[in-house]
């Protein structure tokens, strides 16, 4: 017997315990670092209430604020002008948020830079008219329970892509949490699941 | 357990596959991908309302429809021009240079955000407000006014006729300057031919109702009057059969749509027509109403004389056979026409080549009959006035008031200080440093003058030898308007109105010269007593109704052309082969030279065995003139123009080439007496042998953005212009250049 061969027969099994300790340390390791170097996070302007407008706004619901435009497209986040349907130079409330508003938006003609957790790539067609008008589908099975939230949570965007975290969806594995999912394979299970075209130019026009 | 080598390898690999477990390595490489959706150059635009307006393209005369998007955040802007299909003469189409002017809109890289100064040993430069800037400009103005200098001040406008050019011209006459030259216009050449023969000046060719064209080199399909206009009328004409014959020296796109090509040598496209003449006049065939005119049987003589078929065939390398054949079927067609200019790479053509192409149709007896030459209905407009007389010897010696004048000439005669320097120079729109006329002359001009002011939205050629440059607009911006296009037979007027905010703090050419009015006050403030372009326009529209309403519209267009008998304005009350305008012009009277005639190009009456001919290449995928180069064109490039990357590819005849042993992409240096560029040879067996065939557009320097910088080589840094011998405007519509090889 050699003395290469006397070594090997001494090795215990017990080695490849470092091989499972490695990968458990590297991959929670990765699952640590993963969000920490690739998302950033922003303050919204100021704090927002939904909880409290869509209370005000009666049977109308997310549509008082989020209406569809003449020509059927949907207008998305109110501008000041329709805020101002309500809010006039004087505060309605005595929320320092409220304050804020009319006095540095208001006043001044300016528009809130609010940041849009659902916005969707510039090359991404998407229609609210054909989803929520067309198909009868809820606004919060997409969005979440957005309007009964009474503060605005930390929005958070992806370094690279510079999309909202809300289009992966906060699970890293991309297993959905809500609100739902908004990558390209939510888009096409839920066409498939329904029967409606998932070809590329559905939505990539 | 030992920590060995072992051990440590199965730690690291585990580590390595525990890594790729998680979410990081995937994660980040589908990320990557993603963020290429996001380079800077990406288009974004916001989300937003849509909405259209219509409105007119000055620079190619399409009526256009403009999509816009109201943002939250960003505010209205365009996003798209496309055609509008309402519009009578363009119809929905669009040329590369309405489809792309949205890149020259919102292109940050070369629009002048603020008024700025030039450093003129740097080259830097330096922000500062528009009231600094007009105190400056005023001031100045002002300083030379009073010490008797007034007229030293020298303008170059872009278009004459649009409300600028109308400001601009009575701002000059009030201040006190003869020297203004605008672009020179084959408009120009055409209403002075015109007027010799007939004494109208605003006439056009109905093409779409004659079943007979003969095209002396003109780029009917490349850039004729409204290109959009032109081609949509030629696919309607094509339909009904109607016979073009092309005559010119190079295979182009119209030639190839043409029935029959008469391949000429360069610069005979008239001699031709006035061979075509010859066959007529000897044969009988001229109408009636032409051998009654004024002057004919001396201009029967001289045709038999000078211009017999034979003589013409072997000067213009056309058989006499097919002059004679085509004359005949000009002659005998119901409806025949016979068109003319603008030359390629906007040269305004020579006078005497469009008298002999209107004294062709006069022969034919055409004018005022459908399918001939028409006279265009008078638009209505309350113009500005006529803008007062200067009392002082022009620098290029041209009578008090006589238009246009020469921007060479002025130019050229300020540099040798004869009779005398300018004192400085506002260049008001278009870009004279890199398409001249004469580019080399006029960068030297802008460089020697004391003081240069460049009205411009781009930070261009002129630009970047100006002293003070001040933020211009497009027309998707500021108010403007333009006329009939060239050779339309019916009138058209077309008004654009700011679709958006204007760029930063960039202002119209005329509200510019309107506030620097205001600032210099007495006769200057006097002669133009408008607040803004806008109120100018409202005076100018009165006739043809509300402004705005006019605006939405956005064009006026005549229904039809003015068919029934020609209202001659000359000595004679009648048709003139032996111009009395003309003599009284120029002063001579004798020796045919009052005849519609063939001159020998300046380019061809001299050089040693070596030289060739050069000529430009028109394209409507390119630019032409003071129009800016965009992005998209380099797109939509023929394949051939700028084959290798940045290198520009001039066409010359295989044989010429194997003459010069010279070979298909072989480097070479085009050289004319004014100027050089480097280039690559392209054989092409349709260009005629001795010439040398060269884009236009292309060839931008300094201060361009990163697509069109350094692409290609600048042909109007080649091109020779000299100034007509009848009609003093510049040409340049051959070139005698040398051709060398390189590397």
């Amino acid at each position: 017997m050699t003395t290469h061969e006397h070594g090997q027969e001494k090795r215990s099994k017990a080695d490849w315990l470092l091989f499972v300790v490695g990968f458990i340390l590297a991959s929670a390791l990765g699952f640590w670092l993963t969000p920490t170097i690739l998302y950033a996070q922003k303050a919204q302007p100021f704090q927002f209430s939904h909880k409290l407008h869509l209370g005000e706004v009666g049977d109308e619901g997310c549509k008082a604020c989020h209406p569809f435009r003449k020509d059927g497209s949907f207008a998305g986040i109110p501008g000041v002008e329709k805020c101002k349907e309500c809010h006039s130079d004087d505060t309605l409330g005595d929320k320092p948020e409220e304050k804020v508003f009319v006095e540095q938006y208001v006043k001044k003609g300016k528009e809130v830079p609010w940041l849009v957790y659902a916005k969707q790539p510039s090359c991404v067609f998407f229609s609210h008219a054909a989803h929520a008008e067309n198909a009868g589908i809820e606004c919060t099975q997409c969005h979440g329970d957005h309007g009964k939230t009474e503060t605005l949570r930390t929005y958070e965007y992806n370094r690279l892509s510079t999309y909202s975290r809300d289009i992966w969806g906060k699970s890293l594995m991309g297993l959905g949490s809500p609100p739902n999912r908004m990558k390209m394979d939510s888009c096409a299970d839920c066409h498939r699941e329904n029967g409606v075209r998932d070809a590329c130019f559905v939505c990539h026009k | 357990m030992n920590w060995d080598r072992r051990a440590f390898v199965k730690f690291a690999v585990g580590a390595v596959v525990g890594l790729h477990a998680s979410p990081l390595i995937p994660k980040l490489m589908d990320d990557s991908a993603i963020w290429t959706q996001n380079w800077s150059w990406v288009p974004n635009p916001e989300d937003g309302g849509l909405a259209f307006a219509n409105t007119v393209n000055p620079a190619t005369g399409t009526g256009v429809r403009v999509r816009l998007i109201k943002g939250r955040m960003m505010g209205e802007r365009i996003i798209r021009v496309e055609g509008n299909p309402e519009h009578p003469l363009s119809q929905g189409g669009v040329v590369p240079a309405d489809a792309s002017a949205v890149q020259l809109l919102y292109n940050d890289e070369v629009r002048v955000a603020a008024p700025l100064v030039r450093d003129k040993k740097t080259g830097m430069y330096r922000e500062i407000t528009w009231q600094q800037a007009l105190d400056m400009v005023g001031g100045k103005l002002a300083e030379l006014a009073k010490a008797g200098k007034a007229h030293t001040v020298v303008a170059l406008g872009d278009e004459a006729d649009s409300i600028h050019g109308q400001i601009l011209s009575r701002f000059m006459a009030a201040y006190g300057s003869p020297n203004l030259a605008f672009a020179p216009r084959a408009d120009d050449t055409l209403a002075l031919a015109a007027w010799a023969l007939t004494g109208q000046t605003d006439v056009g060719f109905d093409l779409m109702n004659a079943s007979y064209v003969v095209s002396f080199g003109t780029p009917l399909l490349e850039g004729f009057g409204a290109p959009v206009a032109v081609r949509k009328a030629f696919v309607e004409w094509k339909k009904s059969k109607g016979a073009l014959v092309q005559v010119e020296p190079r295979v182009s796109v119209t030639a190839s749509q043409a029935g029959t090509f008469l391949a000429c040598k360069p610069g005979t496209e008239a001699l031709v027509a006035l061979g075509m003449a010859a066959v007529m006049a000897e044969q009988g065939l001229a109408d009636e109403s032409a051998t009654s005119a004024y002057g004919y049987a001396e201009f029967k003589a001289a045709l038999a004389k000078d211009y017999n078929p034979k003589k013409v065939a072997e000067l213009s390398g056309v058989p006499a056979d097919k002059i004679v054949a085509v004359a005949k079927a000009f002659a005998k067609s119901p409806k025949a026409v016979a068109v003319c200019g603008p030359g390629p790479g906007g040269d305004p053509g020579r006078l005497a080549d469009f008298m002999a192409v209107m004294a062709l149709n006069g022969l034919k007896g055409n004018l005022g009959k459908p399918g001939g030459v028409a006279a265009r209905k008078p638009l209505g407009l309350k113009a500005l006035g006529e803008p007062a007389n200067v009392d002082k010897p022009r620098l290029d010696g041209g009578k008090k008031g006589m238009k246009p004048a020469n921007a060479l000439a002025l130019a050229q005669a300020a540099l040798a200080g004869q009779p005398y320097k300018a004192g400085m120079v506002l260049v008001a729109g278009g870009n004279p440093a890199y398409a001249g006329p004469q580019a080399g002359v006029m960068s030297e001009f802008l460089s020697s003058a004391p003081f240069v002011v460049a009205i411009t939205p781009l930070l261009d050629e002129t630009a970047a030898l100006a002293d003070l440059v001040l933020p211009g607009t497009t027309f998707l911006e500021g108010w403007t308007d333009c006329r009939s296009s060239y050779g339309s037979p019916v009138s058209s007027y077309g008004l654009a109105r700011p679709l958006v905010k204007p760029y930063a703090q960039a202002k119209t050419v005329g509200d510019a010269l309107l506030a620097l009015a205001a600032k210099l006050g007495g006769a200057v403030a006097g002669a133009l007593p408008f607040a803004s372009v806008e109120e100018a326009l409202k005076a100018q529209t009165a006739p043809l109704g509300d402004l705005a309403e006019l605006a939405k519209k956005s064009y006026f267009v005549q229904d039809k052309p003015a068919y029934g008998p020609f209202a001659f304005k000359t000595p004679s009350g009648k048709l003139e082969f032996h111009s009395q305008n003309l003599a009284a012009l120029t002063g001579k009277n004798s020796d045919g030279a009052a005849l519609p005639h063939w001159e020998k190009p300046a380019a061809l009456a001299h050089g040693d065995g070596h030289a060739l001919a050069m000529a430009a290449v028109p394209s409507l995928r390119s630019a032409t003139g003071f129009q800016p180069l965009t992005p998209h064109m380099l797109k939509v490039l023929d394949g051939n123009t700028l084959r290798h990357k940045d290198e520009l590819v001039v066409e010359i005849n295989p044989k010429t080439a194997a003459e010069m042993h010279l070979a298909e992409d072989s480097m070479i240096v085009v050289t004319s007496a004014v100027g050089s560029v480097d280039a690559r040879v392209h054989l092409y067996a349709g260009a005629a042998p001795g010439m040398v065939f060269m884009p236009t557009g292309l060839g931008h320097g300094a201060v361009s953005d990163a697509y069109t910088l350094g692409k290609g080589g600048n042909f109007y840094r080649v091109a020779e212009a000299a100034a007509d011998s009848l009609s003093g405007l510049p040409t340049w519509g051959l070139t005698r250049v040398t051709v060398t090889k390189r590397g």
